[in-house]
């Protein structure tokens, strides 16, 4: 059975065309994380966004790894529409980076101070 | 007190060191009274208002009184018209026309505000590139990367920001200064490397695309390298100062160097290329289905 999709207006839930900050961000992310947990699927739609930066993406959409959602479970699940051409980049920036931060925050961490002190 | 500025003051390592002096000397006064007199003073950048801005926080948090003197007028002029002097009891000059970019400070939450200073500062001024759409967008996009930047790492009580167009430079540029007083990179980066890095290397370590402090349940290490890459493509200049550190990056070339003493947060300036003819069309589209 098809789940019932739920559009969230991502200037509607921020009260902006500037999708800037972390606590923007954050909103979007609770509002998909408890329609998905409900059994929803949602549509983004990021209509009337001017601008975004991936403070925003990382805390509305890289937060989404931080659970126990998969990519198969969030790509049948969620729908990203109206995004301006130069923007899609940042998402597969941010979803990229969450996916590397989330997959072992432990050894990235790790990781890090090795590539820094080369040791 | 009274503090001679020297006769010039520029957006470079000298003119930072200048501020950390100037912060470092009245750091421990004991007069009530911080005069900083402009009589020497013959260039003053003026997006460098945002750093001499911040400095005066400190210095009021600690109940003291900052006044302004002996500015000569032509150094007056700018500093009047970007609304720097005003809380100083100099009027207030229109700059509508100008090359202008007000000096103004942001609370942390003030992300709207924010947008309309970005708005109606740099948007709607007729030499902001309107020939690239998409070179605006880029200019903005950096803007708030940065702006995001010092609100949640510095954990700051207020942004300084303050601007500046170089209309007739070749190329025409525009400058723009972004001053946290909260944690600086140095701090944030020790704490997380839990080893003793310089101030110039942590924020080396910290532009580097995937490296962030951030520990919870939202990534990072992305802004400060998407700033990076487009001032790379833009021709542009970018320079932190935090803490003892100083690094510019400009024409392919990373400048590092430590400076005597400290300055209590972060100060970061860009100067963007407003003759950028580059398209920034991405060579491939990027779809956003399966994007997870």
């Amino acid at each position: 059975m098809r789940k019932e999709v739920k559009r969230l207006k991502i200037q509607q839930i921020i009260g902006s065309d500037a999708a800037v900050a972390t606590e923007s961000g954050d909103k979007v992310f609770q509002e998909i994380n408890n329609f998905l947990k409900n059994g929803f699927s949602v549509e983004l739609d990021f209509e009337g966004v001017e601008i975004m930066t991936t403070a925003f993406l990382n805390a509305a959409i890289g937060q989404l790894y931080s659970g126990d959602y998969t990519s198969e479970v969030l790509n049948s699940n969620i729908k990203i529409i109206n995004v301006a051409e130069d923007d899609k980049i940042l998402f597969k920036k941010v979803i990229d980076r969450a996916k590397e931060y989330f997959q072992d925050q432990k050894k990235f961490n790790n990781s890090a101070n090795t590539a820094f002190y080369g040791s | 007190m009274r503090i001679c500025l020297p006769i010039s003051i520029k957006s470079d390592f000298d003119g930072y060191q200048c501020l950390i002096d100037i912060y470092n000397e009245v750091l421990d006064a004991e007069s009530d009274t911080i005069d900083f007199s402009f009589q020497n003073t013959k260039w003053f950048e003026a997006n460098l208002a945002a750093g001499l801005g911040a400095i005066v926080e400190l210095i009021e948090n600690k109940g003291k009184k900052v006044i302004i003197s002996d500015i000569r007028p032509q150094q007056q002029d700018i500093l009047q018209r970007n609304g720097f002097l005003q809380k100083y009891g100099y009027s207030r000059i229109s700059h509508r026309s100008g090359t202008i970019v007000s000096y103004q400070t942001f609370k942390p939450n003030a992300d709207n505000l924010f947008r309309d200073y970005i708005r109606n500062e740099l948007l709607s001024k007729p030499d902001f590139p309107t020939h690239s759409r998409l070179l605006g967008k880029k200019i903005t996009e950096s803007i708030f990367e940065l702006y995001e930047n010092a609100r949640t790492h510095g954990r700051c009580r207020q942004a300084h920001t303050c601007g500046q167009y170089y209309p007739n430079k070749n190329p025409k540029r525009l400058d723009i200064t972004i001053v946290d007083m909260g944690n600086t990179i140095k701090t944030n980066v020790n704490e997380f490397l839990q080893q003793p890095v310089s101030g110039a290397k942590a924020i080396d370590w910290a532009v580097q695309k995937g490296n962030t402090t951030k520990t919870g349940k939202i990534s990072g290490g992305l802004g400060l390298s998407i700033i990076f890459e487009f001032i790379e493509l833009n021709k542009g200049k970018i320079q932190i100062v935090s803490s003892d550190g100083y690094w510019e990056y400009r024409k392919g070339e990373t400048l590092k160097k430590d400076f005597n003493g400290i300055f209590p947060g972060t100060i970061a300036n860009i100067e963007f290329n407003l003759d950028d003819r580059s398209s920034y069309r991405l060579k491939n589209e990027v779809s956003l289905d399966d994007i997870f």
